[in-house]
């Protein structure tokens, strides 16, 4: 089987994370939408290590899931934060600072 | 041949997510839609002789993430959150990756999901009547703009040079053992770790500042 088909999948996961983040409202599962793209570029970086025969490519997927993590950590306080005041955990209601 | 078993798999995963969301038929039309190019693109000539255990690992991966994004509870999107991680933690075993398939599963599927866990059934938060979805031109704009996406990046994979074939037994012995990964984390990497290390003490702060009652 050629590489490519990890290639695929990991746009076609990409995609899905993508349309997630926009289309939906709830901010736990915009979150939950970010993991997924971040984890579709995890799976680049490891198609193209195993291509380039580079663990190179592991590294930053290692560093990858530190991000993810952090990430996860902080937004996940931000939500309880805004819950705790707004009562809510849409996206849209959450509209102070915006123009 | 694949073609038949492909269109036989994208009907039932249509009956599938219209079974599990009914009453949103365009969510299910996309879903739908995503799908079948999912597969077609999967077994698609470019992509002959894709094994058969991958394509089913594939598929798994493909549909957990539909459900991620169309199922209006947020503790289903987490539990087919936790499925696509393990399907890529699958995938990271196929490619060498020994190491960092096992990280995902302990660090992802299990560390940061059982936080998405936690703060879900903290917040009590139910099943969203009727989807809050973004509406008019965003929901439009997020369709046109993610179809645009995935086209731009299929013909970006296609016209790449050099057309890799997976061949076990290419890559050396240590290839993806811990004591590799670790080698090069703490010796050509080892500033961006000590920055990783950084970058998490400064998240652990700022989540124990967020969690505080009074933010001021």
């Amino acid at each position: 089987m050629r590489i490519d088909f990890f290639l695929v999948m990991a746009a076609l996961l990409f995609t899905i994370g993508c349309i997630g983040v926009l289309v939906r409202r709830n901010i736990i599962v915009m979150l939950m939408c970010i993991e997924l793209m971040l984890n579709a570029v995890n799976l680049t970086f490891i198609a193209f290590s195993y291509e380039l025969q580079s663990m190179t490519g592991q590294v930053f997927a290692l560093f990858v899931i530190t991000v993810a993590a952090c990430e996860a950590a902080v937004g996940l306080a931000i939500v309880l934060a805004l819950y705790r005041r707004r009562r809510t955990t849409d996206a849209d209601d959450a509209s102070l600072l915006r123009w | 041949m694949h073609l038949l078993t492909g269109l036989v798999i994208v009907v039932m995963a249509a009956a599938l997510v219209r079974a599990v969301a009914p009453g949103r038929p365009i969510l299910t039309a996309i879903a739908g839609g995503i799908a079948a190019a999912a597969l077609l693109v999967a077994f698609h000539q470019d992509l002959a002789g894709t094994d058969f255990w991958a394509g089913i690992i594939g598929f798994l991966a493909i549909l957990s993430a539909l459900f991620v994004v169309i199922h209006p509870n947020p503790m289903v999107s987490v539990l087919s959150l936790i499925l696509n991680l393990i399907c890529l933690a699958l995938f990271y075993l196929l490619l060498q990756a020994q190491t960092l398939a096992i990280l995902q599963v302990i660090v992802y599927a299990g560390a940061i999901m059982v936080l998405f866990v936690f703060v879900i059934m903290l917040l009590n938060l139910r099943a969203e009547e009727g989807l809050r979805i973004g509406r008019g031109v965003q929901r439009v704009g997020a369709i046109l703009g993610g179809a645009g996406f995935a086209t731009l990046l299929i013909i970006a994979l296609r016209h790449r040079q050099g057309h890799a074939w997976m061949e076990p037994g290419r890559h050396a012995a240590e290839f993806g053992t811990a004591s590799s990964l670790g080698g090069l984390l703490f010796g050509q990497y080892v500033f961006a770790t000590e920055a990783a290390s950084v970058l998490l003490i400064a998240a652990m702060v700022g989540a124990v500042l967020l969690a505080k009652r009074r933010l001021d």
